[in-house]
């Protein structure tokens, strides 16, 4: 064996580009940009531009639905119905609600819910793969066995059964997503400690003699920020699609709340008649909120990736 | 490779057990009178009495939980609290039925998208490749239910193009239920296309970028004889996976859009159990579908290691 | 760019040669920015002939392998200049023009042959797609590569063709590329880096194998490599590059044993060369540091961290200056005489380390790891001591049980009941988690990659503050005083102990490792191959800094390494290891000048020397077993050439000592190795 790993420009000729160079080692001061360098690449994304648009109209319709809607999302009228027009943009429901104003007023029980329940989730998978990833052996393999149980199953059918059994508040939503979501990302926060877990600044540590939880929480857990950050962006996509899939399952808040879910699950009964619309504008609310977190999400995870 | 099975099939039974065990758990998590439950709160006390008595539903939780069990170790999953049917004759024409949504949206979706994808990895960062990537990333997106709701308004409903409903009446010919079913299959087609062509363009890309295509390239074969020879065998092996896991996951989405399509297959099947807390029925199509995850799991393990004569030689 | 004018650009005309580039520059698009890579290089190859191009990371010698074969990452782009293989012009060539010359006229082999190779295809079967290429039938092409792997020593080539690559050793991988490569009867073979990561016995085995091969065919060969060595045994000429030019060519023997160019001149005097130790003295450094990759250069490359530039150096790019058959880009060629010989020739003052008490003690030191219920010893029953102030090199090939070692005596893994590993004659815990502050203060570790050594997200600051208040329990603003004196120590300025480690350099980096071991004044600090992972001028100063601290502290070390020249530089004994033994140990000269265990005396002949080879190569046959199936009797008798039949296949060998602090472990007595080696 002659002179070990240097990395020489060999390591970086695969034709990647973002990654060709990334390796070499650059001057101290373009390093110092790198984080900067980061968040500056992922701002000029188009997709970051766009889905961020898309999802702050979205926020300020949750945080002043009332005062932006033409009408009161809740007040039946004898109109029922009506097709698209200038006067009822989206047309009415069968009770003769405004649609467009039920659209607008439906952002916030989603953006109220979804976000927390991604982080909880986030912050709950966090803590049981550092567990499972660093405390390891017996401890690991059990709950793995666990975790994949979890994942075995449609995520969408434990939550119904759960919210079924519990009662349909917010609260009972957001947690049941929450745990639901724990054991995905345990599962990616697993694998990135394990290939921490072997750093010899982990053998380090236990050198000098620190705590299992100082390992875990202040030497590895800043490493693996990365790949928490872009699963965090992703949960909070995958919370919108679940809660509203659930909220048109019936399993959301309550009947008269105006949540896209619901208004789509009312909506569909009435379909085969012509009325498409009380169905498709919500339809698109949810798609045009996944679509944006998402979009974001991606962003922030090929920035991230690639450096 | 006996050795693999068998491992493979004790952690079957044990994730098995698992399943049912947090069916059972969370059915249970709050004290409920199941009696009451069905029949409705007008239903007088004492016919609840006897509803209970006869499904053993008034009898302690550990006793109720060690006959679920065992009706699960006789593969017998017992009568449905709800209807009194014998649970395996609901739940298996049940599956029948979304089985051939299922498949026929995987019909569509995996050739469409392996090979968007490997054209998206060819023209990595140009137009088509951005292209192919946004518009999976949406598709994958979406939740099933809505973009079945789209379909129906826009093609069912306004365009008058397919059935709204999507169960074919009994002796309708396959292509006749063709007309049935593609609605709903397309709607699952579309949200499994995002996810199977990223993840195809990312094997791929790998590939191109490994040092063996670099030595086959070298060698002086042409781009077309080192993808086909050398690169797409490598790529795959992960839409494989993401294939075999969509199996299990496509039984979430199915919920909604059996309801948006009025579909009495598993879903749908899933759906009313899961509200009237039928514990059998759901324990039995729970499990259901936990099987047929891990059986899909499984042959896609054993696909990747035809595939890859390391894992086969080594692990099995 | 270059100056055209001045340029004789190599011996070799251009039309006759295997390869000839001329004003090659390529640029990498890095974030929108063009980065020059390569400045105008230019050489050519004559037919037949190796042509070698050494240099430190970064300075652009695998670019312009890459770009003879016009094969770059799809941001690199030739900018300028020209390729010719064998008159004709690879950068003008078409697509399919390039197949074809890829094919027929020229071929590559690669840094790592694992990767190299597709995983899922059969050997055969990729090396058949080589001669189905050239146009020959199914059967046709079966036998050319059952003929081809006879021709790079395979001995059963039926059995290779049905393995997959996994299934081979890495020397086995790198002779099944080589065979590929050939398949053409290739007018230029270009390697780059071949046996980087292989076993320095296996590597000799493939330097060997392409020596013979190029009698064989007659191919002109590029090689690409970073261990000089190599170079000089393989090459019949070499090019210096730096920063993206040549900055000196000439004949491989001449370069190394009289360079011409001020940073040749410094490489060669950082390298530890003709057996020198640390105690006759210290080794020579460049300073300053490379030049930003890809930053533009209108000047001397090497201007800031030249002893005798001038501003004419900052002002013009130097032309190509003949001397004879060799030339050197320098402006001053006459005056590279005044090159100083930095630092002055004094020897780092030790005191002799077998005098004295001994710090650490090692009796019956196992070490047994069980995968899927199977044993594997990778320590058998190891003896050793360690004395005040003293270093014990342990050299070895892969699974030898070096690094396994490192971790036993530090606790990172248990050893197996039985053992003991004593510190100032007291028996240690097991493991470092039983042990007392104290212990984990007095044994401290170098690790190998200081990019993983030290954790990427804390400063510089906070990785040493947290080691002085954890070992030395001092706290406050004590502590931050201690982490100050330390850095001055180590000569890491203030500004450096604000930054985090991946904006270091590796240099750097390393030495923030060291300051880290040091921080509690330990007693033993242990070295894993601390400097292998670094460029040799920067190799230099680390071990520099290491000989100092001991001098100064009176540490003792444990140091790893499987480079034979830095061990017999820092080491005061060796311990040579071979599939978790201890085989022999001594003083360094002792073992240096033999007599030696046979697989030393193998080892030592196998290393590629700067200075030229002075040893007959002594082959081993075979591969390294695996320490979970080891031979019997002796665990190096498959492979001994002195094996004697129905004793070393049966019994263990004894130790035998060759002077009081002498030991060989081998059946044959000592007079008759005596015997056996002399030269």
């Amino acid at each position: 064996m002659s002179d070990g790993t240097t990395p020489d420009l060999a390591t970086v000729e695969s034709p990647s580009a973002a990654a060709a160079l990334a390796d070499l080692r650059p001057g101290q001061a373009e390093r110092r940009q790198a984080r900067r360098e980061n968040w500056r690449l992922i701002r000029r994304r188009p997709s970051f531009i766009v889905g961020n648009v898309i999802v702050w109209v979205w926020v300020v319709c949750a945080l002043f639905g009332s005062k932006l809607a033409p009408y009161d999302p809740l007040n039946f009228r004898d109109k029922t119905h009506q097709p698209p027009s200038g006067e009822f943009w989206f047309g009415t429901d069968k009770t003769g609600r405004d649609v467009f104003s039920r659209v607008v007023a439906g952002a916030r029980d989603v953006l109220k819910i979804a976000p927390l329940a991604a982080v909880l989730g986030v912050v709950f998978g966090v803590m049981l793969g550092l567990v499972m990833g660093y405390v390891g052996k017996r401890l690991d393999n059990v709950l793995s066995r666990i975790v994949e149980a979890f994942l075995s199953l449609p995520v969408i059918l434990i939550a119904l059964l759960a919210i079924t059994t519990l009662g349909s508040s917010s609260w009972v939503v957001l947690g049941v997503v929450a745990v639901l979501f724990t054991p995905i990302v345990a599962r990616t926060v697993r694998a990135a400690v394990l290939a921490e877990r072997d750093l010899d600044y982990v053998t380090s540590a236990r050198l000098r003699g620190e705590s299992t939880p100082f390992i875990m929480f202040r030497e590895i857990l800043p490493n693996i920020s990365g790949p928490i950050i872009v699963e965090l962006t992703v949960r909070i996509g995958y919370a919108v699609f679940t809660v509203s899939t659930l909220s048109f399952l019936g399993a959301g808040p309550p009947p008269p709340s105006p949540d896209w879910g619901a208004q789509v699950s009312e909506g569909y009964a009435v379909l085969s008649g012509g009325i498409w619309w009380t169905t498709l504008f919500p339809a698109l609310a949810i798609a045009s909120l996944v679509i944006a977190v998402n979009l974001i999400a991606d962003s922030v995870q090929s920035v991230l990736e690639a450096s | 490779m006996s050795r693999f099975l068998l491992k493979r099939l004790f952690s079957a039974i044990v994730t098995l057990w698992l399943l049912a065990t947090i069916v059972f758990a969370i059915v249970n998590v709050l004290p409920g009178n199941i009696g009451r439950k069905i029949l409705g709160p007008f239903a007088p006390e004492a016919e609840v009495i006897a509803f209970n008595q006869r499904l053993g539903t008034d009898r302690p939780l550990l006793e109720q939980y060690l006959r679920s069990m065992r009706n699960i170790v006789t593969l017998d999953f017992g009568d449905s609290f709800l209807t009194g049917q014998r649970v395996l004759d609901q739940v298996l024409p049940a599956l029948g039925r979304s089985g051939k949504i299922a498949l026929l949206a995987f019909l569509i979706t995996i050739p469409i998208s392996v090979v968007a994808g490997i054209i998206a990895a060819r023209r990595q960062d140009k137009l088509t490749d951005r292209a192919i990537v946004n518009v999976g990333l949406a598709s994958s997106s979406i939740p099933e239910f809505v973009t079945a709701a789209v379909l129906v308004s826009v093609f069912c409903v306004h365009w008058q193009l397919g059935k709204a409903f999507a169960n074919p009446p009994d002796g309708t010919s396959l292509v006749g239920q063709l007309r049935y079913l593609l609605a709903p299959a397309v709607a699952m087609a579309i949200t499994y296309f995002g996810y199977l062509a990223r993840m195809t363009r990312a094997g791929v890309i790998t590939a191109l970028h490994s040092d063996y295509a670099r030595t086959a390239t070298m060698k002086g074969l042409s781009r077309r004889q080192v993808m086909r020879r050398h690169i797409l065998r490598n790529a795959l092996a992960p839409t494989i996976t993401v294939i075999s896991v969509q199996i299990g996951y496509l039984f979430g989405g199915i919920i909604g859009v059996e309801r948006v399509f009025n579909y009495p297959g598993l879903g749908s099947l899933m759906w009313n159990a899961a509200k009237a807390r039928d514990v059998p029925l759901l324990q039995g199509a729970v499990l259901l579908v936990g099987i047929i995850y891990m059986l899909s799991t499984l042959i896609a393990d054993l696909v990747i290691a035809a595939l890859n004569p390391r894992i086969r030689l080594e692990q099995m | 760019m270059t100056d055209l004018s001045e340029r004789p650009a190599s011996s070799v005309p251009a039309e006759g040669a295997a390869l000839a580039v001329s004003d090659l520059e390529v640029v990498y698009r890095v974030r929108g920015v063009d980065r020059e890579v390569l400045r105008g290089v230019s050489f050519s190859i004559a037919p037949g002939e190796a042509y070698g191009l050494v240099g430190e990371s970064g300075c652009g010698k695998s670019t312009t392998a890459y770009a003879a074969m016009r094969y770059l990452p799809s941001n690199g782009r030739i900018v300028g200049g020209q390729v010719l293989v064998s008159g004709n012009d690879v950068t003008a060539m078409s697509e399919d023009r390039l197949r074809q010359f890829r094919a027929t006229e020229a071929s590559m082999v690669y840094q790592d042959p694992a990767q190299a190779l597709n995983p899922t295809l059969r050997v055969g079967r990729q090396l058949i797609e080589s001669f189905r290429l050239l146009g020959q039938d199914k059967e046709q092409a079966r036998v050319s590569a059952l003929e081809a792997l006879r021709r790079v020593r395979i001995a059963d080539p039926d059995r290779v063709m049905d393995r997959y690559p996994f299934q081979l050793s890495g020397g086995m991988q790198q002779r099944v590329v080589i065979a590929m490569a050939l398949a053409s009867d290739p007018k230029l073979l270009v390697l780059d880096e071949p046996t980087t990561g292989l076993d320095a016995t296996v590597e000799a085995e493939v330097l060997e194998l392409v020596q013979d091969l190029r009698q064989e065919t007659g191919a002109a060969v590029l090689m690409i490599a970073h261990n000089l060595g190599i170079i000089r045994q393989l090459c019949d000429r070499v090019g210096v590059m730096y920063a993206g030019r040549i900055v000196e060519e000439g004949p491989s023997a001449d370069v190394f044993d009289a360079p011409r160019h001020p940073y040749t001149i410094g490489l060669l005097r950082s390298l530890p060369r003709r057996g020198v130790r640390k105690t006759e003295r210290s080794l020579a450094t460049i300073p300053g540091a490379l030049p930003v990759i890809g930053s533009h250069l209108p000047t001397c490359v090497f201007v800031d961290r030249c002893l005798i530039a001038t501003d004419l150096c900052r002002e013009q790019v130097p032309p190509m200056v003949a001397l004879g058959n060799r030339f050197s880009r320098c402006h001053h060629v006459d005056r590279i005489g005044e090159i100083p010989e930095s630092p002055p020739a004094v020897p780092i003052a030790m005191i002799s380390g077998r005098e004295g008490t001994d710090v650490l003690e090692l009796s019956h030191v196992s070490k047994t790891f069980r995968q899927r219920a199977q044993a594997i010893p990778a320590l058998v029953d190891v003896e050793l001591d360690l004395g005040v102030g003293e270093t014990l090199g342990i050299v070895g090939e892969s699974g030898s049980g070096k690094s396994t070692l490192a971790k036993t005596v530090l606790g990172i893994e248990a050893l197996d009941a039985g053992g003991e590993v004593r510190l100032d004659g007291a028996v240690l815990p097991a493991t470092t988690g039983l042990r007392n502050a104290d212990a984990k203060r007095s044994m401290q570790m170098v690790f190998q990659n200081p990019d993983s050594a030290l954790n990427r997200s804390w400063s510089v600051r906070r990785i040493l503050l947290r080691s002085v208040r954890k070992l030395t329990g001092i706290t406050g603003a004590a502590a931050a005083d201690r982490v100050e004196t330390l850095a001055a120590q180590l000569r890491l300025t203030p500004r450096h102990l604000e930054l985090k480690p991946r904006q270091l350099s590796g240099g750097l980096k390393q030495r923030v490792a060291i300051a880290r071991a040091f921080v509690g004044d330990p007693r033993i600090v242990v070295c894993d191959e601390p400097t292998s992972a670094l460029d040799v001028s920067v190799q230099a100063a680390i071990l520099n800094l290491l000989s100092d601290l001991q001098a100064d502290k009176q540490t003792s070390y444990v140091f790893i390494s499987h480079d034979m020249s830095v061990i017999r530089y820092l080491s005061d004994r060796i311990a040579v290891m071979y599939l978790g033994r201890i085989q022999e140990i001594g003083p360094t000269d002792e073992v240096f000048n033999g007599p030696n265990h046979p697989y030393t005396e193998a080892l030592l002949s196998a290393i590629p020397n700067v200075d030229g080879n002075t040893r007959d190569r002594i082959r081993l046959d075979g591969e390294i077993p695996t320490p979970a199936n080891p031979p019997s009797g002796c665990v190096f008798h498959p492979r001994c050439p002195r094996a004697i039949p129905g004793t070393c296949d049966t019994v263990e060998p004894p130790l035998r000592s060759a002077s009081t602090s002498h030991s060989i472990r081998c059946h044959i007595e000592i007079e008759t190795l005596v015997q056996l080696q002399k030269r």
